[in-house]
């Protein structure tokens, strides 16, 4: 009970210092904020950013950080402010922060988690602008923007398609979640393209970011027979495991996921996916600064045709030169392109799917259970993409469900 | 050690009282070599110091905001560190109140999801809470078990069951409770509208597990010092031998610690979801590390849960007051840690130097 005592009298003195320090210096809120921001004229706009990573990872916060100061660069009216590794439940409360404390304009949440948060935000602060990525729920003030990178899956399927011996490719997963079921069928039916004889096995680890299970599930594929791999998780720890082989002289190969990972392995890595968030912030920030008020349909999902997405495990190369002469050795055949060689194949889809000529999601698509589920000739729409829920026949592995 | 003619012996002595005046001074001095040092590391990122600490006290417990923030981060702490108390004022380790938390947040998620939807408030919302504390028992049993009737560490034992019940979870978002109104990802679906615990006006502090961790607190205080467990459970701390000879059951004495530590942390994680994020997510979501940094307030509260409330308030200010370090100093979040690491660190040795004494003796040969 002394020892309660005591705490509290030192609580007590060292609130008192702390009120007198305030006292000093302490700049109070005042309610004529709103009016204030007002008043100003609209030269200059503050964007926040809530990264749920540290921006110091591999993957989905540092891509995010990059497009930042990409747009920091470009925009000379645009100020900044980072907080990184919030959690999911922590967001409101840095969001408040981030209005009341900060006077920000505009608030880019960059997970699906902060989505309902973002939402009751946007309901509380009229006056700010908000941009969830990810997510689907829109308001005046609330919009939503996405960079999608399954095309570049199916690219590099085609690539893992030629590329392996034993017909056994391998996917380390992340969470089994639409988004990633929708990379690897990208990958697979990439696979099938070009190798009809080979099947794609899956494991999940059930963490975006995890090296040590990442490298786990990467050796327990490799010694199932796979020789090509696919990711997605936030570190290049299957890379290592390809490069690692490759030097034991056993050929894995690997894709590259979401940042340049190219280099952790120089023999491995044939190609990837790389995001560029970058000409999003612009576009988006470029919008609000123009004036445009009603965000309600606000919905950006940029493809290879914008750029956001791009092929390759190395920005400018979207195959690793060291594998040209390989993928050129070897042969794609198709009804629309006829038999071309393996590497000017996968440029001349690289090409189609920026221009919108073609969509890897094209009918027939059966399931893991022979159900059709896209009919011959018909393309995917984004809502059967957004929400696909089915592996495509040449897929082993399970989706964990009810 | 030998110098000239004199042999000097270095030791540390257990002191024996302590003054409430020490105490104070103790707690005031560490707090200020802490903040020395903190300052040192402002100054070294090129941050004004002053300027530096002033937003963090703003941010924690200057404001009206900052207060909303710190109680509302303190009520998972300040529940799971005084059901500690009790369980480390008996010597039993348990670093599982993580895993507690979210077995009782999934225990109440479970109950909330089937039974609850069809209850009224007034039944459903205590019966939740309930179930989460049966939730943590259970799991807080385990180890008691396991230590009493084998001989299996409870240190180890409670710090592995972390990483079951953590993969549990995980097992059940991706798998069978994966909500159907959350497009395919992993989070059950919403707790019934009726069931969410309601928050104070402007808040987020969910004002039934606040009063709740209140009253819990008072009540543990009460069963530690003023009842025969509470005195059972400090003797068998103290000397298992003793408490042995003394007739205390061992088995039924341990039980009870790990019902009561394991249950309040349950609770605390029917908090978590019912007062903060509505549904079942990521193990990582639903608890930000509470059950481990509960194990640090309840020892800065010397193992009193009313001191642990205290300790538990002040640690969750730490780390909402810890945002102005990112946002308003645009320093990394890393350096947050820097920030609490240190301020442990000194509270921690301050503790020490209060129970220890540097004894240095200089005999004559």
């Amino acid at each position: 009970m002394k020892k309660i005592g005591s705490v509290l009298i030192v609580l007590i003195i060292v609130g008192l210092l702390f009120g007198t320090l305030m006292g000093c210096g302490g700049k109070k809120e005042t309610p004529a904020k709103e009016a204030q921001k007002a008043e100003q004229p609209a030269k200059k706009l503050k964007a926040g950013f809530l990264y749920i990573g540290p921006v110091g990872d591999y993957g989905w916060s540092n891509a995010h950080d990059v497009g930042r100061k990409y747009a920091q660069s470009k925009l000379p009216w645009l100020e900044t402010v980072i907080v990184e590794s919030v959690p999911e439940g922590d967001a409101i409360r840095i969001i408040d922060r981030l209005v009341n404390e900060e006077k920000c304009d505009v608030i880019f949440t960059t997970s699906f988690g902060y989505m309902d948060d973002t939402v009751k935000a946007a309901e509380k602060y009229k006056n700010t602008l908000f941009f969830h990525c990810s997510g689907f729920k829109r308001a005046p003030n609330l919009g939503t923007y996405f960079a999608e990178l399954y095309q570049m899956y199916y690219l590099n399927g085609l690539m893992a398609g030629v590329l392996t011996q034993s017909n056994k490719v391998g996917y380390v997963g992340a969470f089994p979640i639409s988004e990633v079921i929708r990379h690897i069928d990208a990958y697979a039916l990439g696979v099938k393209e070009a190798n009809p004889k080979a099947k794609v096995e899956v494991r999940w680890i059930f963490s975006w970011y995890d090296p040590a299970k990442a490298k786990e599930a990467a050796q327990s594929l490799v010694a199932a027979g796979a020789d090509v791999l696919a990711f997605t998780e936030d570190s290049p720890s299957v890379i290592e495991v390809g490069q690692e082989h490759m030097k034991k002289g056993k050929k894995v190969y690997t894709f590259s996921h979401y940042s340049p990972m190219q280099k952790f392995g120089e023999d491995s890595v044939v190609s990837g996916q790389l995001v560029d968030w970058g000409p999003m912030y612009v576009k988006i920030l470029t919008d609000v600064y123009n004036g445009q008020k009603d965000f309600t349909n606000y919905d950006l999902w940029w493809l290879a045709a914008e750029n956001a997405a791009l092929l390759g495990g190395e920005i400018g190369q979207p195959i690793n030169p060291k594998f040209v002469d390989l993928l050129k050795s070897k042969k794609i055949k198709s009804k629309d392109l006829g038999e071309m060689n393996a590497y000017d194949y996968v440029m001349k889809r690289y090409e189609q799917v920026k221009a919108n000529q073609f969509e890897p999601f094209t009918g027939p698509i059966k399931d893991q259970k022979g159900v059709e589920r896209i009919p011959a000739g018909k393309k995917a729409d984004p809502a059967h993409l957004l929400s696909i829920e089915y592996f495509v026949d040449n897929v082993v592995g399970e989706i964990p469900r009810k | 050690m030998q110098l000239g003619s004199y042999q000097i012996s270095v030791g540390w002595e257990v002191r024996k009282k302590q003054t409430p005046l020490l105490s104070a001074l103790t707690l005031l001095g560490a707090l200020g070599i802490g903040l020395i040092w903190v300052g040192l590391v402002f100054v070294f990122l090129g941050v004004d110091p002053l300027f530096a600490l002033q937003k963090i006290l703003i941010g924690s417990f200057g404001s009206l905001y900052g207060w909303k923030e710190s109680l509302t981060k303190g009520i998972p702490l300040f529940l799971i560190s005084s059901g500690l108390c009790v369980a480390y004022q008996a010597k039993f380790w348990n670093i599982g109140a993580e895993s507690q938390l979210l077995m009782g947040a999934v225990w109440s998620t479970w109950f909330g999801l089937h039974i609850g939807a069809s209850l009224s408030p007034t039944l459903g919302i205590p019966l939740m809470f309930f179930m989460g504390f049966l939730g943590g028992a259970f799991w807080g049993v385990i180890p008691a078990i396991l230590k009493v009737k084998f001989g299996i560490s409870e240190v180890i034992s409670t710090l592995m069951l972390n990483y079951v019940a953590a993969e549990f979870v995980s097992y059940l978002i991706v798998g069978p409770w994966k909500g159907t109104t959350k497009y395919g990802y992993p989070y059950t679906d919403d707790l019934p509208k009726h069931l969410l615990l309601g928050t104070i006006p402007g808040t987020r502090i969910h004002y039934v597990t606040l009063a709740l961790g209140i009253v819990i607190s008072l009540l543990l205080f009460i069963l530690l010092y003023r009842t025969k467990f509470g005195y059972e459970v400090r003797v068998v701390g103290e000397s298992p031998e003793a408490a042995k000879y003394a007739g205390i059951d061992f088995f039924r004495t341990s039980l009870w610690i790990m019902i009561i530590s394991g249950g309040v942390a349950g609770m605390a994680g029917v908090g978590e979801v019912a007062g903060i994020h509505h549904h079942l997510s990521y193990p990582g979501n639903i608890s930000a590390g509470y059950g481990f940094t509960a194990i640090i307030t309840a020892w800065l509260g010397n193992l009193n849960p009313l001191g642990s409330f205290l300790s538990g308030l002040f640690f969750a200010g730490i780390l909402v007051g810890g945002d102005a370090i990112q946002i308003s100093l645009r320093l990394p979040a890393a350096t947050v840690h820097i920030f609490n690491g240190i301020l442990l660190f000194v509270l921690l040795a301050g503790n020490f130097f209060l129970n220890h004494r540097l004894v240095v003796q200089l005999r004559r040969k």
